[in-house]
């Protein structure tokens, strides 16, 4: 029999989830006008400055071009294929964030339910992050190989290759972290990091800052930013894999894009800046609320990745491989090698 | 090239990602830097020098007369004959002599702002001025006449100019025109 106790429970959950998913769908509105700000900037312009106080209604502008934007399908295209893979692309990017934790339990006012703020706490979180992140790469490839393009099947092929090689990697990073916290729940690992920023993953001296660095060049790769986004490579393939797309189905892609931005930010944050424990033990940081913490990392890092987009170059098809199968990997089997002995 | 040391120290800048931490550290530089954007026709307008040469004018002396004595010398001057000038006598006292001009146009379509007839003025009537929004709806503009030119300048010739001011965007039936507030409150090199 259902009882109210889990009626309420399931009720919450859905609540939940429509908050969540809301977030994450209007998320990337106001990171394309910060890229552009920071694109801007770096290049000593001023970015987007028309559409509203410094461009901040740009992104709307956007919106509503694309969405006018007839929708091409191209002539041989693989009808069927060609229409599914935004959605490919899109979905395992949202769901990704099923697993995230944005924080401990907290009490809602006024009606006085405790509610945490994750929507579950898998005991295999990472697992499932790895893995349901995996599959937005079919959107790509299904993108590519659908469009009948040589721009964008060579693009397909390429982000299958870099998913290949990088996946080993990002994978071996995160046993690191799952060997340094002894949980793959990710509540758990960022219960773990608590009482301070010497805790944090990321101090886990001598391997954590290279468990850091090799989870980092893994996840630039695996969401296809500068220096690795050679799926969409401008330079030599047009655009890459969304060449052939236009009108919304390409702001998916773009969609997509952004919100494996956000999520890798937010893994970064949980498996090595503490999630949302504050730098520093004290009354004085305990004030600020943990999902302040949180996003303020998470922002940081957001940052970051566009700060490295105007920093970088591309990085060479050989190059990459070369990074990926060379030098992660090897690094990673060592690792390894050194936290197990660590943890005797 | 590959000798023991210099080897060594390569390794040690690739680990320690040396070459990326510098590159990051400019481009956070120009991050945090002031933006070179001349925010034109919106909020900011060029102020030429005094030698910029743009559209015509014809000055007056201070007692208010014509300087210009019709002599055609700078329409005998102009490289792609853009200025007809016509004479005529006059002894009301509107220029400095008794012969002045009845007409004096410039064809600014097809002038070349080269500055031949101001070289040419034997009494400094004609120059090129500091107007360079020439761009209008139909072609009856390019054509200025002398009552046109004789009009002040709209920046004074007491400006040295060389900044950037701030400046209205002015939308109107005759064409667009950007307004700079010359009171140089807030005036910037560029």
């Amino acid at each position: 029999m259902l009882d109210t106790g889990t009626l309420i429970e399931v009720l919450i959950i859905i609540v939940k989830a429509w908050i969540l998913t809301g977030i994450i769908f209007s998320l990337p509105m106001p990171l394309t006008w910060l890229e552009r700000k920071v694109a801007g900037h770096i290049h000593v312009r001023l970015g987007p400055m028309r559409v509203g106080p410094h461009g901040i209604f740009q992104p709307l502008a956007d919106t509503l071009k694309l969405i006018l934007k007839e929708d091409i399908v191209p002539d041989r295209a693989d009808r069927f294929l060609f229409k599914l893979a935004p959605l490919i692309a899109m979905i395992p990017a949202f769901l990704v964030f099923v697993a995230i934790p944005f924080g401990e339990n907290v009490t809602i006012p006024f009606i006085n339910k405790e509610v945490s703020l994750y929507l579950s706490d898998m005991n295999v979180g990472i697992l499932y992050v790895l893995a349901i992140g995996g599959l937005g790469i079919y959107g790509i490839i299904f993108g590519g190989w659908a469009s009948n393009s040589k721009y964008a099947l060579l693009g397909g092929l390429r982000s299958a290759a870099q998913m290949i090689s990088y996946e080993i990697a990002l994978s071996f990073a995160c046993i690191g972290v799952v060997m340094m916290t002894d949980s793959l729940s990710l509540v758990e690992m960022v219960r773990a990091q608590a009482g301070g920023m010497h805790h944090w993953n990321i101090l886990y001296l001598p391997i954590g800052p290279v468990w850091f660095v090799i989870f980092l060049i893994a996840a630039l790769a695996e969401m296809n930013r500068i220096p690795f986004d050679l799926p969409e490579d401008e330079g030599t393939l047009a655009s890459g894999f969304h060449t052939e797309y236009s009108g919304m189905r390409f702001s998916y892609f773009m969609l997509a894009e952004y919100v494996a931005m956000v999520s890798v930010s937010v893994l970064i944050v949980i498996m090595f800046f503490g999630g949302w424990h504050p730098p520093l033990e004290g009354a004085l940081f305990n004030l600020v609320p943990g999902i302040f913490w949180f996003m303020a990392k998470a922002i940081a890092f957001i940052y970051f990745f566009m700060w490295l987009r105007f920093t970088l170059p591309r990085y060479r098809y050989d190059q990459l491989m070369t990074i990926g199968w060379k030098i992660l990997i090897p690094i990673s089997l060592v690792s390894i090698l050194i936290t197990g002995l660590m943890k005797i | 090239m590959s000798n023991g040391p210099s080897r060594i120290t390569d390794f040690i800048k690739k680990a320690l990602f040396v070459d990326f931490i510098k590159g990051l550290a400019i481009t956070l530089r120009y991050n945090v830097s002031r933006s070179i954007t001349l925010r034109y026709p919106d909020q900011e307008k060029w102020v030429p020098y005094r030698r910029f040469r743009g559209q015509h004018t014809l000055n007056k002396d201070v007692n208010g007369r014509e300087l210009c004595v019709a002599c055609e010398l700078c329409s005998k001057a102009c490289p792609t004959k853009c200025i007809t000038v016509v004479p005529m006598e006059d002894d009301s006292g509107r220029g400095i002599a008794d012969r002045v001009a009845k007409v004096w146009k410039v064809e600014l379509t097809r002038c070349l702002f080269c500055g031949y007839c101001e070289d040419a003025c034997p009494t400094r009537a004609v120059r090129l001025g500091r107007d360079y929004e020439l761009a209008c709806f139909d072609l009856s503009c390019a054509t200025k006449s002398k009552e046109e030119l004789l009009e002040p300048q709209s920046i004074p010739e007491t400006i040295k100019g060389g900044f950037v001011v701030k400046a209205k965007f002015v939308r109107s039936p005759e064409g667009i025109k950007v307004v700079p507030d010359l009171r140089m409150s807030k005036k910037r090199l560029l």
